[in-house]
């Protein structure tokens, strides 16, 4: 069999709807299996297409043998394939890591896997889709169980938390919906490349109507201020992993669009400075808020927010440093934050309240899981030789050879916020005063711990050697600053 | 092996001749002091029969190795220091290594002996001697500024940081320094105040009480060691002091020159020395605190249109 | 393998094998770390040579890693203190908890450090400072203690400094091009002419671990709350990479050639300016820190905000630019590093065989613990800088540099002040440790152990021979200082000289004491002894008075009283508080911005509207 990118797609929608059919009639267990052989094999077809994509260089396939401006097609390019292979290893973790979390109603565990099963689907797809309608089809796949998983616990906070990101949400659908309606109005096609390629004739006026329309959509999923209002409700209130999730897979997607709509679709010089400006506003905001927040996860949720406004400042500055850079944060956002999302909510979970004053103490009861949290909380704060180092590096270096030394300056003091709180975390993780109450400890399982020993270890390992993957990254920058072999790539495709 | 020769004579002249300078001075202003408060007062050499009692002492208890070490220390230090010293200017016999060391140097120098002598009434336990110690550091921080403002004065004023130079210079021009730059003179005179402890800076030794200050736990031959250093201590001070600002003594290395160049020397230093003692006999006590704000009043003041007088 | 690779394999793998073998035992786990740190100093001082390097990219940046004669200097000061450190923690924290973490960070600071040293390029130089300062972050909250107020203190400011490094090195990468160290000194990116971002930026990345002002207010906190065995690295040689760096910046800014156009006139002006203004904030900084010190009643604060003095002493030598003035500076760095890791040491042994460095519980322990008093004794004789110890020849540069060669006459003042006050804390802490009333509390005590005298009585003679004959450390720090900038360095064995000619001979100041010393303390020592008896020292004369048994003699509370009162206008104001109002006052800031997101899912609709109609409102002129 030819490994393809449908097989992202295909196989876990085919495995979707015959999930409920084998659990019921085979075996209950099935229903938690399943989705993590899907997600296994999607590693394994991101694996084989990677190594296929550096000699090829851009693997492009038509669904149902039409043709790109007519059908659909999805682009495996070194850009969109790298963060599909990171949100397909991301969903397969997050998937080990949640195969018996505790708690979890075994009852409730069959939608949970599969709601997560799909959510990683959507993103994936709506980085390999060449159409912007199917990209919207997408964002709503991902958004829609988005919407459900937060509110999974069927609580009235994660209701309430689940609510207002539909609210959001949708909202940002119609922005989407609307700018790809009055696309199509113009251009008559929905293929991206070739609405690339036409960009310019629409008169300029409607353009920018069009590219505020989709900024503001995208903006939304990519927790852009002011639109994010949902995001540290929706992290905190959904379970553990799906924080994990939201931070490493959906909200790539979303910045995944914006990208892709600013780099390749209206390429305004406008909509660059936007981005700046946009992120450092959004690290501000959410980093100083993030310092006074005393529960845990709230916490982590801001300070994903304040990751995305730092990427989207890295794809603002736009050289190819930068966006090396911006694809590092992207990877290094998805495996740090996941890690301390999946770390995090074993010591919430063992604290007496969500409160960080509650962690105190836990170092000792929860040796393993509390290093690892410590771990994440060095890596994402940018200490070498942790990989978060890397990647501010890379962003720094792309800011200083545009001459931001104020922007720079923003960062770095940024980043001595998230520092204090962090490793006010940790300090109290170890140092805090333990309450006098005796807490029953509940153990991490062991697919837990692989899980996040894995991600661990790929922080050290990418912090002492990057090597491993700024190859990918180098070639991914090419691809997406490379705006005329995208189209060709294409729209070639179409006449073989 | 000659020149050598004379040298070993010649520094155990100079330390006979401070010693005996000390210690006659003390026992001159023992005397002074108490022509001026009515009393009759003991003999000029009531110093050397003090020594002599005191050195004929048995000594039957000790303090500990650091109580033991502190007289030591303090005539190692004096030894050492006189050694740097130009008693006699152009004189084979009194030599000095006053070429191989210079002004800061003798500064340091200084404290050794006072170190060695804080840390043996350190261990003897007395907290009064202890306290007594504190006082005398804290002095030493107030009167050390305007006297180090004054040497830089000279220092940048001369380009030189040698002693032997500031001399011949005096001797080249024929001016005192206590002219060429009168603001470090009068800085370093207030600061010579605080140096010898005369009242009203006093509150160091406490002379009036019975047992207070660093001495308080040291007698016998410990006390008569401690004597001598002191003595020899002043001497450095006073020939220092007319080194630097009173062209300093000496026309050769002749009988007489020798003769008449120790008289000048004696002469100096001693209308020198009569300053804080006549300032004590009209002085009341200062409390530490207030002797640390005098001297970092006007005498640093001075000190600092010292330096700059001497910069333009 | 290269012996790059190999030392810094070493001792990574030492971090790790002390981390897993602590689990066993402590003493296992402390062995495992010296060693490592020994090999690693073998390696180190016979394997590599003078100006070799490698070079290898990682993550697509040229590396490159050497030795120069620069490095060499601190790398004597890094892994001569380590190893005697490691050897002394042994003991030292024989039986405390949690030993493995703090090995592995011990041994991971050893690493950083040494790395500082090998780096050639700014990346692997930041790499490694930045692994040093967490390791050491997690030692200073080792013992739980403080570790909000000190621990999270020292990051901040720790991330201040290497934050601004980075962004100076980031600025040099735009400006030049480059990462590697000796090329942009060579494009002049310390020239402060062309750059005045970027040597500032280093400057302050530095001065943060070398506690100059204002950034100081860290030090002292996290001085004490370390473990005592790691508070003679972190004083003795941590401090030194701050010195490090700010000599390399400091040095190829001053010797920069600057004869040129008329703009580079006034440029030479501005150089002065900042060679002033570091001279007098290293001024301002050693005689603040020496005045806090002499009113701890702890003896391992008073240490603490001692070695900030110290340091302050340091940062005025290399502000002064001259050759006289760096040799000081690096002189004293140095001795430093020898007499105040002695001096910790001291306090480490006092703490484990006494149980407390508070001076106001423990005193007179002079009988029970000689050789470490003796230590104690050595050290500070030098930390005063009183002759013939190796202090003394640093201080003495010092002060000629200043007055000779910067026409600093007022700094000196001010320096000279900083060291006569710092007597009173010398004093202080022998005082307060080893003389004085013998307590009862403290009459169980003994000797500490071998493995901790030993570095302590390496170090004391370490200070006595260096006394006597500098030379021996002025020989690599002349060559040291060639590698910074400067031409035709002369040093002599044990003659110093001064620009005006004048000269200091230690030679004759060892004869003379020598001569002196032996001959009276022969007469004197030998015939006064015998036949004394000691007495307690509660057999003395209050006034006449018996003491009865228990009575209070003891003095250490309010010590310096008198001092203090006379020098009260210079204790009202403090850094530190100025620091903690602006903390407070961004936190305030910080819950106004959390209050943005009220938790209301229309207020955050609102937010979307508002912002879509801002940006169709403003579209043209945003995206054109």
């Amino acid at each position: 069999m030819v490994i393809s990118p449908v097989h992202y797609i295909a196989v876990p929608l085919l495995a979707a709807f015959t999930i409920p059919l084998l659990s019921k009639y085979i075996h209950k267990e099935l229903a938690r299996i399943v989705p993590g052989i899907v997600l296994l094999y999607s590693v394994f077809v991101s694996i084989v297409l990677m190594m296929q994509v550096s000699e090829v260089g851009v693997i492009s396939e038509k669904i149902a043998g039409w043709s790109a401006p007519w059908g659909i097609n999805l682009m495996f390019t070194p850009f969109s394939g790298f963060l599909a292979s990171l949100m397909s290893v991301v969903g397969f973790l997050i998937w080990l890591y949640s195969y018996n979390f505790k708690k979890i109603e075994q009852s409730q565990s069959q939608k949970y896997h599969i709601l997560q099963m799909m959510m990683v689907t959507g993103a994936i797809g709506i980085v390999l889709t060449g159409d912007i309608f199917n990209l919207f089809v997408f964002m709503e796949i991902t958004a829609i169980t988005a919407y459900s998983l937060t509110s999974f616990y069927r609580e009235r906070d994660g209701a309430e938390a689940g609510f207002k990101y539909l609210l959001i949400g949708s909202f940002a659908s119609v922005m989407i919906l609307l700018a790809v309606m009055i696309l199509y109005t113009q251009l008559g096609t929905l293929n991206m490349a070739e609405i690339a390629q036409n960009a310019h004739l629409i008169p300029t006026p409607l353009r920018a109507t069009i590219l505020v329309l989709f900024l503001v959509g995208f903006g939304i999923e990519a927790e852009m201020f002011p639109l994010n209002g949902w995001a540290p409700d929706a992290y905190s209130q959904s379970p553990g992993p799906i924080g994990a999730a939201f931070a490493g897979i959906v909200v790539k997607a979303g910045v995944y669009a914006l990208i892709r709509v600013i780099f390749t679709l209206f390429d305004i010089h406008g909509a660059y400075d936007f981005l700046i400006y946009g992120g450092l506003i959004t690290m501000i905001i959410a980093e100083t808020a993030a310092v006074a927040q005393t529960n845990l996860k709230r916490m982590l949720a801001y300070s994903s927010i304040g990751q995305m406004g730092f990427v989207l400042i890295a794809f603002g500055i736009g050289t190819k440093t930068a966006i090396i850079g911006a694809l590092f944060l992207m990877f290094n956002h998805a495996v740090i934050k996941s890690l301390l999302f999946m770390s995090g909510s074993y010591l919430t979970y063992n604290s007496l309240n969500k409160k960080i004053s509650a962690l105190a103490g836990l170092g000792k009861k929860l040796p393993i899981v509390s290093l690892l949290f410590g771990l994440g909380a060095f890596a994402i704060v940018g200490l070498p030789p942790f990989s978060g180092f890397w990647s501010k590096l890379y962003v720094l270096t792309a800011a200083a050879d545009q001459n931001m030394l104020l922007l720079i300056m923003a960062i770095l003091a940024v980043s001595i916020i998230e520092i204090i709180y962090y490793f006010r975390v940790v300090s109290t993780l170890y140092y805090g005063k333990q309450e006098d109450e005796e807490i029953k400890v509940q153990k991490p399982s062991i697919n837990a711990m692989v899980s996040m020993l894995i991600l661990g270890a790929t922080i050290i390992v990418v912090g002492v050697y990057p090597d491993i993957i700024t190859h990918f990254l180098n070639n991914a920058a090419d691809m997406l600053l490379d705006k005329a072999s995208y189209i060709q790539a294409v729209l070639t495709q179409n006449i073989n | 092996m000659e020149d050598l020769g004379i040298k070993i004579i010649g520094a155990l002249l100079t330390v006979i001749l401070a010693f005996t300078v000390g210690m006659t001075y003390g026992g001159i202003v023992r005397k002074l002091t108490a022509r001026v408060q009515n009393r009759r007062g003991p003999v000029i050499w009531q110093n050397f029969l003090d020594l002599l009692k005191l050195q004929s002492k048995k000594t039957n208890i000790a303090h500990g190795f650091m109580g033991h070490m502190a007289p030591v220390w303090i005539i190692i230090s004096a030894g050492t220091v006189l050694m740097f010293i130009p008693i006699l200017n152009g004189n084979l016999w009194f030599p000095n290594l006053t070429f191989h060391g210079d002004l800061i140097f003798l500064l340091y120098m200084m404290v050794f002996g006072s170190l060695g002598m804080a840390l043996g009434a350190g261990q003897t336990g007395n907290p009064n001697s202890a306290i007594g110690v504190t006082r005398g550091l804290s002095q030493m921080v107030g009167f050390e500024i305007p006297f180090v403002l004054a040497l830089v004065a000279l220092m940048v004023q001369y380009k030189t940081t040698s002693i032997q130079d500031i001399m011949d210079i005096q001797a080249q021009t024929g001016t005192w320094m206590m002219f060429a730059n009168p603001f470090a003179f009068l800085a370093a005179l207030f600061a010579s105040l605080g140096m010898f402890r005369y009242s009203p800076f006093d509150i160091v030794g406490a002379p009036a009480e019975l047992a207070s200050g660093p001495v308080s736990e040291f007698g016998g031959k410990y006390l008569g060691t401690m004597m001598s250093g002191g003595s020899i201590f002043a001497f450095i001070k006073l020939t220092l002091y007319v080194d630097l600002f009173m062209g300093g003594a000496g026309f050769g290395t002749g009988i007489l020159a020798t003769i008449m160049g120790l008289g000048i020397l004696l002469l100096k230093t001693f209308s020198l020395y009569m300053v804080p003692v006549f300032y004590g006999w009209i002085s009341p006590r200062y409390r530490t605190e207030q002797a640390i704000r005098y001297f970092w009043g006007w005498p640093t003041a001075l000190g600092v249109i010292a330096v700059i007088w001497a910069i333009f | 393998m290269n012996s790059f690779f190999l030392i810094l394999l070493i001792l990574f793998a030492g971090a790790g094998l002390s981390f897993v073998l602590g689990k066993i035992s402590s003493i296992i786990s402390g062995t495992v770390a010296f060693l490592s740190i020994a090999a690693a100093s073998a390696l180190f001082f016979t394997q590599i040579e003078m100006g070799s390097f490698i070079e290898f990219s990682l993550g697509g940046i040229q590396l490159q890693w050497g030795l120069n004669s620069y490095g060499y200097l601190f790398g004597i000061i890094v892994l001569g203190l380590g190893t005697l450190a490691s050897l002394y923690s042994i003991s030292y924290m024989q039986n405390k908890e949690r030993t493995s973490g703090f090995y592995f960070n011990f041994v991971l600071v050893i690493a950083g450090m040494t790395g500082i040293i090998f780096a050639n390029d700014f990346i692997s130089f930041f790499i490694f400072w930045e692994i040093m300062t967490w390791a050491s972050y997690l030692i200073i909250i080792y013992s739980g203690k403080n570790v909000k107020k000190i621990g999270i203190k020292y990051m901040i400011f720790s991330a201040i400094g290497a934050y601004s490094m980075l962004t100076a090195i980031v600025m040099i990468k735009g400006q030049y091009d480059t990462f590697l160290i000796s090329d942009a000194i060579n494009a002049g990116a310390f020239n402060f002419i062309d750059n005045i971002y970027i040597p500032i930026l280093l400057l302050i990345g530095f001065g943060v671990k070398a506690a100059t002002m204002p950034l100081h207010v860290w030090a002292p906190g996290a001085y004490n709350n370390a473990p005592t065995s790691f508070t003679v690295i972190f004083s003795g040689a941590m401090s030194k990479m701050g010195v490090l760096g700010m000599g390399l910046v400091l040095g190829h800014m001053f010797t920069a050639d600057r004869s040129g156009s008329l703009t580079n006139f006034f440029s030479g002006f501005s150089v002065i300016y900042l060679q002033q203004t570091i001279g007098w904030l290293g001024g301002i900084t050693a005689v603040i820190a020496t005045l806090y010190a002499l009113i701890q009643d702890d003896a391992k604060k008073l240490l603490a905000y001692s070695s900030i003095a110290q340091l302050g002493y340091i940062t005025v030598g290399l502000a002064t630019g001259t050759k006289l003035g760096v040799m000081a500076a690096l002189f004293l760095a140095v001795v430093h590093g020898i007499f105040k890791g002695a001096l910790f040491m001291v306090v480490g042994a006092v703490e484990r065989q006494a149980g407390t460095t508070d001076m106001t519980k423990i005193s007179g322990l002079i009988r029970k613990m000689p050789f470490t008093f003796l230590t104690a004794l050595i050290s500070i004789i030098a930390l005063a800088g009183i002759p013939p110890l190796g202090g003394f020849v640093g201080k003495w540069m010092l002060y000629e540099a200043l007055i000779t060669e910067s026409n600093s006459y007022f700094l000196v003042i001010v320096i000279f002040f900083s060291s006569t006050a710092a007597f009173l804390y010398s004093y202080r802490f022998l005082f307060g440790l080893f003389l004085g009333q013998e307590e009862k509390e403290t009459e169980q005590v003994k000797e500490a152990p071998i493995t901790m005298i030993i570095p302590m009585l390496v170090l004391a003679i370490l200070l006595v021979i260096t006394g006597a004959f500098p030379g021996l450390i002025f020989s690599p720090i002349a060559t040291a200082m060639e590698f910074i900038g400067f031409k035709d360095v002369t040093w002599n064995m044990s003659v110093l000289n001064n620009v005006w000619g004048n000269e200091m001979n230690l030679t004759y100041l060892g004869i003379t004491i020598g001569v002196v010393f032996v001959s009276i303390f022969a007469f004197i020592t030998l015939k006064g002894l015998k036949g004394t008896r000691y007495v307690g020292t509660k057999d003395i004369s209050t006034s006449g008075e018996i003491p009865y048994e228990n009575e209070n003699l003891t003095f250490q509370i309010n010590f310096f009283q008198p001092f203090v009162r006379a020098a009260a206008p210079m204790y009202k104001r403090s850094m530190n508080k100025i620091w903690n109002e602006l903390g407070n006052g961004l936190e305030a800031l910080f819950n106004f911005t959390r209050k943005i997101y009220t938790g209301n899912g229309q207020t955050y609709a609102l937010f979307v509207v508002i912002f879509l109609v801002l940006m169709l409102l403003f579209k043209d002129t945003l995206f054109v």
